[in-house]
């Protein structure tokens, strides 16, 4: 299986091109999403961009998307705030999901052949990737992992020790308004190119494997970059080798995942490797000194 | 049974069922803090249904039992020390349906049935699938009253109920079961994304309307079965999919009460703030 | 010293070791509690308190040792022991009555499917009497505060009326007059006979409530008479050095 081959065309070097930017964008950003337990949300936030994405696309064609998706999020995370004071935090996502995409659905079900423009927001079109498009995921990248850099300490200071962090001085609400932007940033970028359903994977997968893998932040955000750079280029190479070789279309953005929760496996069993041999060293450790 | 030759009338019924279904059960999944362990459930289904429509299966079974491995390794993985239920519940909703995903693309119609499975197909549901989902609308109503003292105690305070001596780790498996078999139940209706929304909307705005438990699951119900008829109704009007109507319509119910006692709530405060 | 009538002890500890897997958690608590007896246990967070308490429920297995609850194994004696927690690990927002909470603890009686007779509603009734918050029976279980929330949790263990009542670490937090109520409760549960376990961090309460302590900090450091026990040196070596001492025999244990 050549790692090196599929890339010769255009279109699949865009398409690898695109996909380790939102690797190493998602391995950042899911470092976040997992210290802070947001995966529900960001699940929720793939889902509720739809009628944005609709409206937008209706209003202003195919560059409205971006700024319909963006103004979805926004309300999201707006919504959200006012909703979770009355009501729990992981139903009102739910109901926020469901009912927002709902509306996506009922506006662009009203056009008949409805069907393909579902699809192709709900599972991406990696290998149909513009230029301008990869451009466009190289900037937001660049934007949101410079954010996130930038405030490091009072992101880890806020994760660890919430309450702690508002008596230092970090203005905690702002912080969060800030995350769920970069979240909604980073949903936005990947829908196009894996789809909806799969954006959660390159968010989560990535950093929960680096995570079992080290306890250190220095190491667990490259290595989640690494995992999920990785992900993508080996989800496009085995898509390619069966479609070349055995004649089997295999939808790309799902077979990127695929191997991103196969990579998360190895880990898991590395982790249970590197315990045991921990424990057993210990093990020994205390025999010899009894 | 000539009321049910017609797919309108079909979907009605499916409808009222299912509504009464998620209601119920939703208000366990609510109360047990369900919701997106319910969201990767249904996307875990998925590649089940998948399966077993390439084997020809019946595709219930194959839904059903691909819910319960993923429900048993999520559960089981989670007592793992030192692992993150969330992060788990988020691997499994992935990979679940990045699976079904990739079975499909395997195959070709690749748009039309995916679009199905998503967004749900109502108006297609048969009369076996109709008695089906009564079936396990009976089945699952059966199970909830029978276990609702123990249900109830363990999802107060499972420590304590260990402690008066109930089996917590049999009345989980129960209420996760439950759960399962109505999101199979659903899913054909709603689709893998949108079963969610009966599975927690009438019972947040049942709890919103209420204090007292036991008065959650007819409201629950009531408030699924509704929105569930309203939706079939209006996407014969309007020409849209049934399955977000019913969705839609239940996300504007909720918001309707939402509004509706936050707005009682400040009329309140300010009556009691304002001077003699 | 009372006499007391030679009785079954309600609890004993013999030599009792927990492990979670391959990690020790408790090692060799031994002790006895008698009928009408209470006994705190005491020792910094992480100590093996609530670990100790969930083995007298036998909900924790014992890697070494013996555990006899009311003269058999602790399995056997789950009708007559009953557990209360810390108030706070339940959700406020949970949509159940102060009412709906007590008659949890008649659930040994009622079944599945038996409805609450009238014995159970007295029960119940009683049992609120007894920690002082029959007033509110019929309020959510959410609106009322963190002390009288403990005080339900111990009238729902009074309702399923114990031999054995184990309660962890009731007084955390608690508000003056809760802790009077719950004090008094306890008194009341003494006198008829039901043997009291129970965890805390403040040794007045110690001093005031239990006729024995037991010191525990993975090993125990000490199980015996209060006034014998509780001393400095002991507490010292249970917390491991981070007791302050205060006026030569009063000792002030830091947060731990």
């Amino acid at each position: 299986m050549s790692l090196i081959e599929p890339f010769q065309t255009p279109f699949m070097a865009r398409a690898l091109a695109e996909l380790i930017i939102l690797g190493v964008l998602g391995g950042t950003v899911g470092v976040v999403v997992l210290l802070r337990r947001l995966a529900f949300l960001s699940d929720a936030l793939s889902h509720t961009i739809f009628p944005g994405v609709v409206a937008g696309y209706l209003l202003a064609g195919e560059d409205g998307v971006f700024w319909g998706a963006l103004a979805a999020g926004i309300a999201t995370a707006a919504l959200l705030t006012l909703l979770t004071r009355r009501v729990a935090q992981d139903a009102a996502l739910a109901l926020l999901l469901t009912t927002l995409f709902a509306a996506g659905v009922v506006l662009v079900s009203r056009r008949s052949g409805y069907a393909s423009d579902l699809t192709a927001f709900l599972f991406g079109r990696v290998l149909t990737v513009t230029p301008e498009q990869l451009w466009q995921t190289a900037a937001v990248a660049a934007v949101v992992i410079a954010l996130l850099a930038a405030l490091r300490r009072p992101l880890l200071l806020r994760a660890f020790d919430p309450v702690g962090a508002e008596a230092a001085g970090v203005r905690v609400g702002l912080l969060d308004l800030v995350v769920n932007v970069a979240v909604a940033l980073t949903v936005v970028a990947a829908v196009r190119a894996v789809g909806m359903v799969l954006v959660i994977a390159l968010l989560i997968v990535p950093a929960a494997a680096a995570r079992v893998l080290s306890d250190r932040l220095t190491v667990i955000v490259p290595l989640a970059c690494l995992i999920g750079a990785a992900g993508g280029w080996l989800g496009l190479v085995v898509s390619w080798e069966a479609s070349i070789g055995y004649g089997l279309r295999l939808a790309s953005g799902g077979t990127v995942v695929l191997v991103l929760v196969a990579m998360y496996g190895l880990a898991q069993a590395a982790g249970l490797v590197r315990r045991r041999v921990r424990l057993g060293r210990a093990r020994t450790g205390l025999e010899a000194v009894q | 049974m000539t009321w049910f030759d017609s797919s309108v009338h079909r979907a009605l019924a499916e409808a009222v069922l299912v509504g009464a279904l998620g209601g119920v059960v939703g208000v366990h999944v609510l109360i047990r803090r369900l919701p997106f362990f319910t969201m990767a459930l249904t996307h875990a289904t998925f590649p089940g249904i998948v399966i077993a429509a390439l084997l020809g299966a019946d595709l219930y079974l194959g839904g059903g039992v691909f819910g319960l491995l993923i429900t048993l390794a999520v559960v089981l993985f989670s007592r793992v020390r030192g692992q993150d239920f969330t992060a788990a519940t988020g691997i499994a909703l992935a990979g679940g349906f990045a699976l079904g995903v990739v079975l499909v693309s395997a195959q070709d119609g690749f748009a039309k049935d995916l679009t199905a499975y998503t967004v749900g197909d109502i108006l297609a549901v048969s009369a076996r699938d109709l008695a089906i989902t009564a079936g396990i609308a009976a089945a699952v109503t059966l199970l909830l009253v029978v276990f609702r003292r123990e249900l109830l105690i363990t999802a107060f305070d499972p420590v304590g109920a260990a402690a008066l001596g109930l089996r917590t780790a049999l009345i989980d498996f129960i209420l996760l079961a439950a759960v399962v078999v109505t999101v199979v139940a659903t899913v054909p209706a709603l689709g893998v994304i949108l079963t969610v929304a009966l599975l927690v909307g009438p019972a947040a705005t049942a709890r919103l309307l209420t204090d007292r438990y036991a008065l959650l699951f007819p409201i629950s119900a009531a408030i699924g079965v509704s929105c569930g008829v309203a939706g079939v109704w209006l996407s014969t009007v309007w020409n849209v999919a049934a399955g977000a109507s019913i969705a839609l319509l239940v996300g504007v119910v909720f918001g309707l009460v939402f509004l509706g006692s936050h707005g009682a709530a400040l009329v309140r405060r300010r009556a009691a703030a304002r001077p003699l | 010293m009372t006499e007391r009538p030679p009785s079954t002890p309600a609890l004993i500890l013999d030599r009792v070791s927990v492990a979670y897997g391959d990690v020790p958690v408790l090692e060799d608590v031994t002790g006895t509690v008698n009928p009408g007896e209470s006994v705190a246990l005491i020792g910094p967070n992480g100590a093996g308190k609530s670990t100790l308490i969930k083995a007298v429920l036998g909900m924790v297995p014992v890697v070494r040792g013996r555990i006899e609850v009311l003269g058999g194994p602790p399995a056997q004696a789950r009708r007559h022991v009953a557990y209360v927690p810390q108030a706070d690990t339940l959700d406020p927002d949970f949509p159940i009555s102060v009412e709906q909470v007590v008659l949890m603890g008649r659930y040994r009686w009622m079944g599945r499917f038996r409805r609450a007779s009238r014995a159970d509603r007295e029960e119940v009734a009683a049992a609120l009497e007894a920690v002082g918050l029959a007033d509110r029976a019929r309020d959510r279980f959410g609106t009322l505060s963190g002390g009288q929330r403990q005080r339900v949790l111990l009238a729902r263990a009074i309702a399923a009326r114990p031999r054995l009542l184990l309660l962890d670490e009731p007084f955390n937090g608690v508000d003056a007059v809760s802790q009077h109520a719950l004090l008094e409760a306890l008194a009341g549960l003494k006198a008829q006979g039901t043997a009291v376990v129970v965890s805390t961090h403040d040794l007045a309460i110690a001093h005031l409530a239990c006729e024995e302590v037991c010191l525990i900090n993975r090993h125990q450091f000490g199980f015996g008479p209060t006034g014998e026990v509780l001393t400095p040196e002991r507490l010292r070596a249970t917390y491991g050095g981070r007791a302050l001492e205060l006026r030569g025999d009063r000792v002030i244990v830091g947060q731990t």
